[in-house]
């Protein structure tokens, strides 16, 4: 496999953060990850705009996106993101605390490619996460479409 | 009894167009003159003017009064002022030896002046009018006086005022037939009381005439009319206009009518209740007869005074009727706004309902339910009823004592509803408050057979009245009692206040709803807020323990490494509680998608989901076969789950497990049922059991959150069912559910499944 691309991880919160990132460490994923603090700093980076102006031209393998973020929130990164046709195919998985029906049902109709809802217990999560990890980031080529394989398949087949 | 007669078919109505007004003679007993109003000229004359005053008519045409009877300027000195209406008495002069009293009004043709002849020894003084109007008026004021007492306390005065041999006061009905409420007799003419007379007898031009003029007389039945001389008026270019004049000759056919009936002379007064015939005084003698002007004005004042008092008794009894309704009517008022639905709240006023109206049954028909007080028809006998106000274009007030003839299917329930009274509670919905009242068979005395009113007479094509006036009885069928005024008027009371009740409670449902649906959206927003708010903590706590225990777990001591264990279960438990309170409230808010749901599938694939956590306990199940019902095919399966798994949880410490599932339908409901034999609860906890996060049991004899029954009644409370449970400490517990009978699609084949 060539060059492993980058995990973009969108999450305001430093202790989610902290977390979400201990557990990408663990699941032994060799991509870089790179963290950003809300949905401008997302579009950001995705549009090589403000600080990543001068970023390595490329597209995330994966973006990890918390749904409540400070100024632009998830679900409108989301929405941005499936409506640019050269941003459509990148993954995005929406890594979040809500378990509000309406969200899941907009992430959705927007294009989500996975809707995760936190799980309080840490052990869960860290499955999550790595299930996600794995496939998003190091089996995603070319991009899914309707195919959704289980995360479980991927996770004990590692 | 009066002018005119007869007369109810189409060709005899002519009797209602005979122009009575203007007959163009006059009776004997005196002289009209009809004097032009600027120069007292003769315009017009009886011609008995001859016989009477020694005057030929042609002679007296064109001479002014004063040429014609010189000398009688200051007994008629009021002549050329009188006033259109009743005759003024002007005096009583003397002329060719005889004494006349002198009676004048104006007519459009001219100053009628009328002379008529004093009876001999009826030398009438003030003083002797005065003692029976005194009279009279005392007995008025006598308490508990009915108005028959005082109209036959009238017949008498007047009899002995006037002298006649029988005085009749007859009352109209709302059809203008002729009741004869009292009378007063010496015998010489049979007794006519409690007879009715139709409306016929007395014509419609007849009775306007007697609204205008109290006063008519016809002094012998046998008289030959005088003519005026020339029978035109020469300033109308007709016949002078009769209506107000004492001598006005009468209807041939009203001749006829009294001689049958016996009598020679006649006279009456109207009784007027603001301003309209209400009634006669009729006085008759089997001989010719006449009173003289002061008698009958003293007759007249009294039937006037008769009026006022018998329409005050009315008035009077009429109010205390409404006031004794108007305290009935504030009683259902209370008992409708203490309750949250105004039609029970009717029904159980069961007396009042009935009360308000004087009715012995009522119906009380609200957006499809009826409700049935006292003697009614029976269900779709009202549903009928209600088509037929529906027809009517929805009346807000309908009343009828003979609802048969308006409705024929009514006679197979005239014995509770031969009457209706029925007021509509809506503009949209058939809602309908009716009250009912039984058949009552009447007798009514008619004054004569009213269907032989006329007859022809000797193959002329004059009419002529009929010839008997003996009583004849009728028998009134599938009629009720009349409805009162002061009851339609209460009933019509009762509408405004129920409208105003209805209008009010769909304002304060609507305000409601605009309430629930608001903190509908803030338990969204709060049950977002908690899934946020509250996990986040949670799984910092959970996700740093963790970290803690990976990264130095091994440098704690012992009870470091319990207090962080304890710290992980805590912290799980908690974020298991957040999730059930959330899944709980989505419980409440998601729609349910109702589908046929076969109940036997859904307990088989729970107990298969369940047979992990057996294990290898002994559970004896016995299972009838359930229905198939309509409801929210996860929801429902959500409830076996929970119902099942809880059994399985509390029998765990019994060797064998006993586990019954079933159901039985009663006439509103399917009563599903699961039956253990586990430990049980103490009944006096049951209130608790269905509570969010009550628990029964200590957390470290049977674990769990206490939201598994909350769910189960959330569910079934929105399928439109109940939960309940029995149970006693150690010896089992059931719990049950209920759906509407309606909800049962039909019973799924499949036999009792029963294994050990």
């Amino acid at each position: 496999m060539s060059k492993l691309r980058p995990i973009l991880l969108v999450e305001d919160n430093p202790r989610d953060l902290e977390l979400t990132l201990a557990a990408l460490e663990r699941s032994r994923l060799a991509n870089e990850v790179i963290t950003v603090r809300d949905g401008v700093e997302a579009l950001d980076y995705l549009y090589y705009r403000g600080e990543f102006s001068d970023r390595e031209k490329g597209h995330p393998a994966v973006v990890l996106l918390d749904l409540k973020l400070p100024r632009v929130d998830g679900l409108e990164v989301l929405e941005r993101v499936k409506r640019d046709p050269e941003l459509r195919a990148i993954p995005v998985v929406m890594l979040t605390a809500s378990r509000e029906e309406a969200d899941l049902i907009r992430s959705y109709h927007a294009g989500v490619n996975a809707y995760v809802v936190k799980p309080v217990d840490f052990k869960e999560f860290l499955e999550a996460v790595r299930d996600l990890g794995v496939f998003w980031a190091v089996l995603n080529e070319p991009p899914p479409g309707a195919v959704r394989p289980s995360f479980r398949r991927f996770a004990t087949g590692e | 009894m009066s002018d005119s007669l007869p007369v109810t078919d189409a060709d005899l109505a002519s009797c209602d167009r005979e122009p009575i007004h203007i007959p163009g003679s006059i009776q004997p007993h005196g002289v009209l003159l009809c004097l032009d109003p600027a120069t007292l000229e003769v315009l017009q004359v009886s011609k008995n003017i001859a016989e009477l005053l020694g005057i030929e008519p042609g002679a007296a045409i064109g001479k002014p009064l004063r040429v014609l009877m010189p000398g009688l300027e200051r007994d008629l000195s009021a002549l050329p002022g009188v006033r259109d209406g009743p005759p003024q008495y002007l005096n009583q002069v003397e002329l060719c030896g005889k004494r006349f009293d002198a009676l004048a009004h104006r007519s459009p043709g001219g100053i009628v002046l009328e002379l008529e002849v004093c009876e001999s020894g009826a030398e009438f003084r003030l003083a002797n009018l005065y003692a029976p109007l005194e009279q009279f008026l005392a007995s008025s004021r006598a308490p508990d006086m009915s108005p028959a007492q005082l109209s036959a306390t009238a017949a008498a005065i007047i009899a002995e005022v006037t002298g006649f041999d029988r005085v009749l006061v007859y009352q109209f009905d709302s059809e203008w037939n002729g009741n004869v409420i009292a009378e007063y007799g010496n015998g010489r003419l049979p007794s006519y009381l409690g007879l009715r007379f139709p409306a016929s007898d007395i014509p419609s031009q007849a009775r306007e005439l007697y609204r205008k003029n109290r006063i008519r007389i016809i002094s012998d039945v046998d008289y030959t009319p005088v003519p005026l001389e020339p029978l035109e008026n020469p300033l109308t270019g007709g016949p002078l206009d009769l209506s107000f004049s004492v001598l006005r000759s009468v209807s041939p056919v009203h001749l006829e009518y009294m001689r049958n009936m016996g009598t020679a002379a006649s006279m009456s007064f109207s009784l007027l209740r603001d301003r309209e015939l209400w009634g006669l005084i009729c006085c008759h003698n089997r001989e010719p007869k006449r009173a003289g002007f002061q008698q009958r004005s003293v007759c007249d004042l009294l039937a006037q005074i008769l009026s006022l008092e018998l329409a005050a008794l009315e008035r009077s009894s009429e109010a205390q009727h409404l006031l004794a309704l108007e305290a009935i009517q504030s009683r259902l008022l209370r008992a409708m706004a203490a309750s949250s639905r105004f039609h029970y709240a009717l029904a159980g006023a069961a007396e009042d309902l009935l009360g308000l109206t004087n009715a012995t049954g009522a119906a009380i028909l609200h957006d499809g339910e009826l409700l049935r007080v006292g003697e009614t028809p029976a269900e779709e006998q009202i549903f009928l009823i209600a088509d037929f106000l529906q027809q009517r274009g929805q009346p807000e007030v309908f009343s009828t004592h003979a609802l048969a003839s308006l409705l024929p299917e009514a006679e197979n329930f005239r014995e509770t509803a031969a009457g209706l009274l029925a007021i509509s509670l809506s503009k949209l919905h058939r809602n309908y408050l009716m009250w009912f009242r039984p058949e009552r068979i009447r007798t009514i005395a008619w004054g004569g057979d009213p269907s032989k009113i006329a007859v022809y007479a000797d193959g002329a094509r004059r009419l002529s009245p009929r010839k008997s006036f003996e009583a004849w009885s009728e028998m009134v069928r599938l009629q009720s009692d009349p409805w009162r005024r002061s009851e339609i008027t209460a009933a019509t009371e009762l509408r405004n206040a129920v409208v105003g009740i209805v209008f009010r409670r769909a304002e304060e449902l609507a305000q409601l709803n605009a309430e629930l649906e608001r903190s509908n959206r803030e338990l969204e927003a709060f049950s977002y807020s908690v899934s946020h708010d509250l996990r986040a903590p949670l799984r910092h706590i959970a996700g740093y323990a963790e970290l803690l225990s990976d990264d130095s777990g091994a440098q704690l001591s012992g009870n470091g490494r319990r207090y962080l264990a304890i710290i992980r279960d805590s912290v799980e438990f908690a974020g298991k509680l957040v999730d059930n309170l959330l899944h709980f409230s989505r419980l409440g808010r998601n729609r349910l998608v109702i589908e046929p749901v076969n109940l036997n599938e859904i307990v088989h694939g729970v107990r298969e989901g369940l047979q992990m956590e057996m294990g290898d306990r002994r559970v004896q199940w016995k299972i009838q076969t359930l229905p198939e019902v309509k409801g929210d095919a996860i929801l429902l399966g959500l409830v076996w789950r929970n119902l099942i798994s809880n059994a399985l949880k509390f029998t765990r410490n019994r060797p064998v497990a006993q586990i019954e599932i079933g159901w039985n339908a009663t006439q509103r409901e399917a009563v599903f049922f699961i039956r253990d034999n586990g430990v049980g609860f103490d009944m006096q906890f049951a209130s608790k059991l269905f509570g969010v996060f009550e628990r029964l049991h200590r957390m470290d004899q049977f674990e769990g959150t206490g939201i598994g029954l909350a769910n189960v009644r959330r569910i079934i409370e929105r399928h439109g069912g109940r939960t309940w449970a029995e149970a006693e400490v150690d010896k089992g517990a059931t719990f049950y559910f209920s759906l509407p009978i309606q909800s049962v699609t039909s019973l799924s084949s499949g036999g009792d499944e029963s294994r050990a």
